[in-house]
């Protein structure tokens, strides 16, 4: 899959620029890690990619066809955890699973669904209420409906929030995996985590590219010694312009 | 994917939430409030005018589950509709399914939970209605009554509010918009039949006959209401919001395939058309002339000496066609314009004078209940004039909100005047009177009776099983009743009584020996009174009709509506002691009460046709069962009621009963003025009885009042002539 942004901007109608001028190229497979402060234009530039905004200026493509025009397909192969999201809460861990199998078209949803509850490891709770999970969780079952069915392209914001060390750390070499023979788009405030799973880094700031390499690059380009030192002068030299 | 699989999970979802258990509940159990806060078809004085049984525990409770359902259904559709935007599954959805498509299986899904909540409506009510309803009882009117009465609302409401959130994306207002809605049908729009989505015009439900015309006007109704509902839900749809724009600019990305906005569009003007087009009800002047059927100008040139039509009703689709054929003389040497009068929903298919085709024209405008049909006569002297009819006959627009007439179905038949043929309106008679003859075609269970004098024979049974009967009488004008009868023979004041009830009401009528009341009453009164003016020549046809609100008589025929033997009629202690007593009362209507006897301006008086109704039926039962069994039931009956009313509340502080809300002064009136006609006025009867020197004078001042002659201005009888007859004034029959 191969996803070209073209100069994309996006203004919201309160006249906030959230992206300016974007322009990118994301190819599977691939784990992008995408890094900067809040309120940077990280989950805007989420939203434009999964269909869920209309960027004021610019366009995207999809293997070469405009987003709106091939927007069933990327739904088809979206797998997608927005930073804030609900559950319903009536039904169980399984039901919900297969639920959004259905919204996603999965032919064989009780095995992706079984599958996705294994990766997410909810086997013990794939009867339980949503209403009884933990913010944890509930987390996982987020994760899991967005690798439901083995999509082509996995969104993923913020995934880790809210998981302890142990499983932080599992799901990130889950996404590392995922991320060899796909593309993963991966937001989040842990330099940890980039530094050990993604191949490419995109730093964004006020609605801007500040860096699109490899998280070496970074380092070696700010001579920073660790790429928690490199992000921080990278924004802080953005801050100061 | 399968956009059913996603149909079924989202149904599942909905029914794996108790909020959706509490709202199904809550419909289940909401037709009682039909039996209890909301009774259109019902007022509660015992004594005043009640409904039929399936109305009572059958239209009531489908009417009110309608109203109380649908409010409940439109809320859990916004609730259901808010929450996936308030907790953020939409989040999630959005991203992996359209929202539009979303928003249709979500709206699928309710519709299909508010199909389970009627089921279970009907099931849980099926046995309390069996066993209120009685004898009368019949499952296809249960299923029809709770389907257009009470499921058809519930749609409506969830079309609407999901139109409404999905228009504004906010709970608060989406449900103020349905509260104005809801509040619009239940005020404003409440005496207009094709507006009342929510509360239908249903005025009474036949136990005995059918409701064809009634459950297809409501039913009409609500698939317009549909129809208007799913296109604006159509442009609902065009607003859901995706790319993170608004109404307007998720509607200028919806908008983008034609199909959606056009069929929209259709469907709103699909419902137009059901609304302008509708076949029920007519379009005739609301300022009603008279003197248009009064002050006829004959021709002086053409006069009829004999019609005759074949008539031919669908019991299936509630048309009638036929062929009428007049024998006119044109003396007048010239080609003329001659007038009739068509129901106005009839088309003129043919018509020939002499058997070649003669010019005509329907005039555009319509009124009292009729249409113009104008032919152009030849000068030829005697003429075979042919006139090829058909339709679905149509209700007089002034009876909108109370339809139910002409009736034609498989169980019942009410046919009148011009829904059966043509009526000249400017050609007098050739004689003194007109011979008429009819044939009519009805399916084959059915007996025909055609009300007033003449004849009926049958004449042929045909291939399809359907019986053509031919009937003779006079006049422009018939009036045919069909249905299921029995024909109870009785011999009673030297005349042959037929008594003709429904098949379906023979339980009832046998439980209250209706037959030997009738016989009763008939000698009773005949001797006492004297003999109805419209006996015929011996021979009197009283017939059961549908309920209609009152009775009629004419030539040898006399029409008790059915609610006069309803279980619930029967068993009312303020008009007897036992349900045969009852069906007396209803029986000395005959003679008292029928026709121009009262005034009907004056309702709300102690003065009316109950009075002596009582009182003469408590003589019957003196006479039949002895004075003691009189006493009981009716003197001391009456005394009780009487003595309760001049220590009610509201007789002694009147002023209190104005300030109430309209209704409960209705109610609490309404049983007031029950008391006083039919104990009140009874006693004072009674008491008039004593002081005019027993029973003997009584009753030959009521002879004489009943055989008085009448005043053609004010042909009523009044409470001073009675007194006056008495020689009696008013505070001497005071009972203080």
């Amino acid at each position: 899959m191969k996803i070209q942004m073209e100069q994309l901007s996006m203004t919201y109608p309160g006249g906030k620029q959230a992206l300016r001028d974007v322009s990118l190229t994301l190819e599977s497979p691939c784990l992008v890690g995408l890094l900067g402060p809040n309120g940077a234009g990280k989950s805007t530039l989420m939203k434009l990619l999964t269909a869920g905004l209309l960027p004021t200026a610019g366009g995207i493509r999809i293997d070469g066809q405009p987003l709106l025009k091939c927007e069933k397909q990327l739904k088809a192969s979206l797998g997608y955890l927005p930073q804030a999201f609900g559950l319903y809460d009536e039904l169980t861990v399984y039901q919900f699973l297969d639920y959004m199998a259905a919204l996603k078209g999965i032919c064989d949803s009780r095995q992706a669904v079984k599958e996705a509850i294994m990766a997410v490891n909810l086997k013990e709770k794939e009867k339980a209420r949503i209403r009884t999970l933990s913010g944890g969780q509930r987390q996982r079952v987020g994760i899991a409906q967005a690798i439901l069915g083995r999509p082509e392209f996995l969104v993923l914001d913020e995934p880790t929030v809210g998981l302890d060390p142990e499983e932080r750390v599992n799901f990130r070499n889950m996404f590392s995996r995922i991320a060899r023979k796909r593309l993963v788009l991966l937001s989040t405030h842990i330099i940890e985590d980039i530094q050990h799973v993604c191949d490419r880094l995109i730093v964004i700031g006020k609605g801007q590219v500040l860096f699109d390499g490899t998280p070496e690059q970074l380092i070696s380009m700010t001579k920073a010694p660790s790429l928690e030192e490199a992000y921080l002068q990278l924004i802080s030299k953005e801050a100061g312009r | 994917m399968s956009i059913w699989k996603q149909f079924r999970l989202e149904l599942g979802r909905l029914l794996k939430n108790p909020w959706t258990w509490l709202i199904i509940i809550l419909t289940v159990i909401s037709p009682v409030v039909g039996l209890t806060l909301y009774r259109p078809l019902f007022s509660t004085s015992n004594m005043a005018y009640i409904t039929t049984m399936t109305g009572l525990y059958l239209a009531n409770p489908a009417l009110a589950g309608g109203t109380v359902g649908a409010v409940l259904f439109a809320i859990f559709t916004l609730w259901e509709l808010s929450r996936v935007k308030r907790s953020d599954v939409d989040a999630l959805t959005d991203a992996v399914c359209s929202p539009m498509t979303a928003a249709f299986v979500r709206l699928a899904a309710l519709l299909c939970v508010s199909i389970v909540a009627q089921w279970l409506t009907m099931l849980a009510w099926l046995p309390y209605t069996i066993n209120m309803v009685g004898a009368v009882f019949d499952g296809t009117s249960y299923i029809t009554v709770y389907l257009i009465f009470m499921y058809g609302a519930l749609p409506l409401a969830i079309l609407f509010a999901a139109a409404a959130w999905q228009f504004t994306q906010r709970f608060n207002l989406s449900m103020v918009l349905f509260i104005l809605f809801g509040g619009l049908s239940l005020t404003v729009w409440g005496q207009n039949w094709q507006l009342c989505w929510l509360n239908p015009c249903v005025w009474a439900v036949s136990d005995d006959f059918s409701n064809r015309r009634l459950f297809w006007g409501v039913a009409y109704m609500r698939l317009t209401w549909l129809i208007a509902l799913a296109g604006l839900w159509g442009i609902s749809y065009l607003c859901i919001r995706r790319y993170g724009k608004g109404a307007v600019g998720s509607l200028c990305c919806n908008i983008r395939r034609p199909y959606r906005p056009l069929l929209a569009v259709l469907l709103l003007c699909c419902a137009g058309l059901f609304y302008v087009k509708q076949p029920f009800v007519d379009h005739s002047d609301l300022n009603i002339d008279f003197n248009y059927l009064f002050n006829v100008n004959y021709l002086e040139n053409v006069t009829c000496s004999g019609r005759f039509a074949d008539v031919h009703p669908n019991a299936e689709t509630g048309e009638l066609f036929g062929r009428a054929v007049f024998r006119l003389q044109n003396t007048g040497n010239q080609e003329t314009e001659v007038r009739f009068h068509i129901n106005p929903g009839y088309k003129i298919t043919s018509v020939t004078a002499n058997g070649k085709a003669a010019p005509y024209r329907l005039e555009a405008g319509e009124q009292l209940n009729v249409r113009e049909l104008c032919i152009g006569l030849p000068e030829t002297g005697d003429i075979e004039l042919s006139i090829e009819y058909g339709g679905y006959p149509q209700e007089w627009n002034t009876q909108a909100t109370a339809q139910g007439e002409p009736e034609i179905s498989s169980q019942y038949m009410k046919l009148e005047n011009t829904v059966l043929a043509p009526t000249p309106y400017d050609i007098g008679y050739a004689g003194d009177t007109l011979p008429a003859s009819m044939d009519i075609t009805l399916p084959g269970a059915m007996t025909p009776l055609l009300f007033g004098s003449g004849t009926t024979e049958f004449l042929k049974e045909n291939p399809d099983g359907s019986k053509t009967w031919r009937m003779m009488g006079e006049g422009y004008n018939m009036i045919v009743y069909a249905g299921d009868y029995i024909c109870e023979e009785i011999d009673a004041a030297g005349l042959k009584v037929n008594f003709y009830y429904a098949r379906k009401h023979q339980p009832v009528m046998e439980a209250a020996s209706a037959a030997e009341s009738v016989r009763q009453v008939i000698e009773y009164c005949t001797d006492h009174y004297g003999p109805l003016q419209f006996y015929g020549n011996g021979t009197f046809d009283l017939i059961q009709s549908r309920v209609s609100g009152g009775g009629y008589a004419g030539d040898g025929a006399s029409i008790a509506d059915e609610l006069d033997f309803t279980a619930r009629n029967l068993g009312n202690n303020g008009k007897g002691g036992s349900a045969g007593e009852v069906v007396i009362h209803e029986l000395v209507h005959q003679w008292w009460g029928l026709g121009n006897m009262f005034d009907p301006a004056d309702v709300d008086g102690i003065w009316s046709s109950e009075g002596l109704t009582t009182y003469t039926t408590y003589r019957i039962v003196k006479e039949l069962y002895g004075e003691e069994e009189a006493r009981k039931n009716y003197v001391e009956h009456w005394q009780a009621e009487v003595a309760d009313y001049y220590k009610d509340f509201y007789v002694r502080h009147p002023e209190y009963l104005s300030v109430l809300p309209e209704e409960y002064q209705a109610d609490i009136s309404n049983s007031l003025r029950g008391v006083r006609q039919y104990s009140e006025m009874a006693l004072k009867i009674l008491k008039a009885e004593e002081l005019v020197g027993g029973e003997e004078a009584m009753d030959e001042i009521l002879h004489n009042l009943f055989t008085r002659e009448l005043n053609p201005e004010y042909p009523y009888l009044t409470y001073q002539e009675f007194l006056d007859a008495c020689g009696l004034t008013e505070e001497e029959l005071s009972l203080d």
